[in-house]
């Protein structure tokens, strides 16, 4: 068990970040927290990717004469497009909850269920 | 490779300041908690290799995404809370933790963080190789990232673009305003 964490450490981080992120996602009650909740989960994949990526004694894939071993720069692009699409998302989020804000006067998850119902 | 001093504390940190947004109650304390978890991340790609990946995410994650929440709270509402930490509740917290056992259960059958060779296939997989072989000869940009991103996947970065573009329309469309202002 022990040894298990210490060559796959990342991969538990990992794990436990999706799990914070869906906590958030679950159980905040504030939609604010709620959106922080959707990076917290998205940085834990992007901590995936780019741990899969890695390896022992490789350097930046800047490739030079004699410069090797390079990490695999796949992943990295991947999750360079992945950062910009989480921040477009969260600004096209954060818009909204300043409409709903607008129109109701609240961000609070149960008192904004109760003014629509009502 | 094995878990280095640096490495753990940076976990730590990172993982205190996850779980610091998610219990704090007040929503700019999360938010902050939330920066410095940006901060710490993209510290953590510099240690896995990753200047690009590194660099991106200090100026999105921990610069422009903060600067996000904090607008999206300044033109809506920080409710005064009388309690420091949110509530846990259990039912969650069962429900979230079972979904963490399987995810942990999956963990044993991926390679070692490091590894290189038939263990780990996404490090010296063909396609890897293929580019970092032939990135430069084709494309005389001396950083691979660059050389994908830019060249061999110009359309998805246009289409990248356009994904921001939308984004930045459907906030307008959403505030009902003209401009940003």
């Amino acid at each position: 068990m022990l040894g298990l964490l210490d060559s796959h450490y990342n991969y538990v981080a990992v794990m436990l970040l999706l799990g914070i992120g869906l906590y958030m996602l679950v159980e905040s009650r504030n939609l604010v927290k709620k959106v922080i909740g959707m990076n917290v989960f998205q940085t834990g994949i992007f901590l995936f990717f780019i741990t899969l990526a890695f390896r022992a004694g490789g350097n930046p894939p800047i490739i030079e004469d004699g410069g090797g071993p390079y990490v695999s720069p796949l992943p990295h692009v991947l999750i360079l497009t992945a950062i910009v699409v989480g921040v477009s998302l969260t600004a096209v989020a954060l818009a909204l909850l300043i409409r709903i804000y607008t129109e109701y006067g609240t961000l609070d998850e149960d008192k904004l269920k109760q003014l629509y119902y009502d | 490779m094995t878990l280095t001093l640096i490495e753990g504390a940076l976990l730590v940190f990172v993982l205190g300041c996850a779980l610091g947004a998610a219990l704090l109650k007040d929503v700019l304390a999360s938010v902050m908690a939330f920066a410095a978890y940006s901060l710490g991340v993209s510290i953590i790609w510099v240690i896995l290799e990753a200047p690009d990946v590194g660099l991106t995410e200090a100026a999105v994650g921990a610069g422009i995404m903060t600067i996000l929440f904090l607008l999206a709270l300044a033109n809506t509402v920080r409710p005064q809370e009388d309690q420091i930490l949110e509530r846990v509740r259990f039912r969650t917290v069962a429900f979230v933790g079972a979904f963490v056992l399987v995810m942990l259960a999956t963990v044993p059958s991926l390679p070692a963080i490091g590894a290189d060779g038939a263990a780990n296939p996404v490090v010296s997989g063909e396609v890897t190789q293929y580019y970092l072989a032939n990135a430069y000869e084709q494309t005389e940009v001396h950083n691979a990232v660059t050389a994908v991103l830019a060249a061999y996947r110009g359309f998805d970065t246009l289409g990248e673009a356009v994904v921001v573009f939308s984004a930045g329309v459907a906030a307008l469309t959403v505030l009902r305003q003209e401009v940003f202002a």
